[in-house]
């Protein structure tokens, strides 16, 4: 199986990202990607660009954003590029979770959980350019991992 | 993402939602849902049959909004997620957070009581 890949560039801000996140479905659409991969491709999606745009932005510079998806016969390959602030995924670590009171646990950090959930690898790199650039595997097998 | 208000069942609030949980239906269905919800205090179950997605702003939402209806002495149970759905909800322990139950029965009677 040859690998496939498809680039997406859109502006950081929300109505890119929508137009995108449609572009990206057509993609998986036509990689007649289902089930777990496929809801498991569209969160990474969702939770990496989402988090670009919520904390990306940067003074007097408009958020850019760039994703290539590669297909691979047991693995997909999504790989997210920005010009945003620098922010490493790999070394973030979510705020310790109560999870037995409403009142009291905490909102944030959850797309992360879900990435690393759904992943195989995530690698980043901070580029010679000042670019972010988030490497994530997922497995192609339609049971999760 | 589409909210549709159905019949009360034993005085409880029905509501169901279809469609997509990522970040755009989210920002489509939060107002409308709060607004069902919270100036009542109301005590709901939430058909998540229909819904194909959810990401982090959905899981957001429904603790943001069970947060705030707690608090009025409302209380909303979610019901009949999807396998999909249902594992999110248990990667980020909504579901231990938020009521969640399998059909729309049981989750009357845990917005009841």
């Amino acid at each position: 199986m040859h690998p496939q890949r498809v680039a997406i560039r859109f502006p950081g801000t929300h109505d890119g990202f929508a137009l995108a996140f449609e572009r990206f479905r057509e993609a998986l659409d036509a990689e007649e990607l289902a089930g777990t991969p496929r809801f498991n491709t569209e969160l990474v999606f969702e939770e990496i660009v989402a988090n670009i745009i919520s904390h990306g932005a940067a003074a007097r510079r408009e958020l850019a954003v760039a994703v290539t998806f590669e297909t691979h016969a047991d693995s997909i390959v999504l790989t997210f590029e920005d010009n945003g602030v620098a922010f490493d995924p790999c070394s973030y670590i979510p705020p310790a979770r109560v999870v037995s009171s409403l009142d009291e646990t905490q909102v944030g950090g959850f797309g992360l959980v879900l990435v690393r959930h759904a992943a195989q690898s995530i690698d980043y790199v901070r580029t010679a350019a000042g670019q972010n650039r988030v490497s994530v595997r997922l497995s192609r097998a339609q049971a999760a991992h | 993402m589409e909210l549709q208000v159905g019949d009360p069942i034993d005085g409880v609030l029905a509501l169901a939602l279809i469609g997509r949980l990522d970040t755009p239906g989210v920002d489509r269905i939060e107002a409308r849902l709060t607004a069902h919800l919270v100036p009542r205090a109301a005590r709901a179950i939430v058909d998540l049959s229909g819904v194909t997605f959810i990401g982090s702003g959905g899981i957001r939402m429904f603790i943001t909004i069970a947060r705030t209806l707690g608090r009025r002495g409302g209380k909303m149970v979610l019901y009949g997620a999807q396998p999909l759905v249902a594992q999110v909800f248990e990667t980020t322990s909504l579901n231990i957070i938020v009521p969640v139950r399998a059909d729309a029965a049981t989750a009357a009677e845990a917005a009841r009581s």
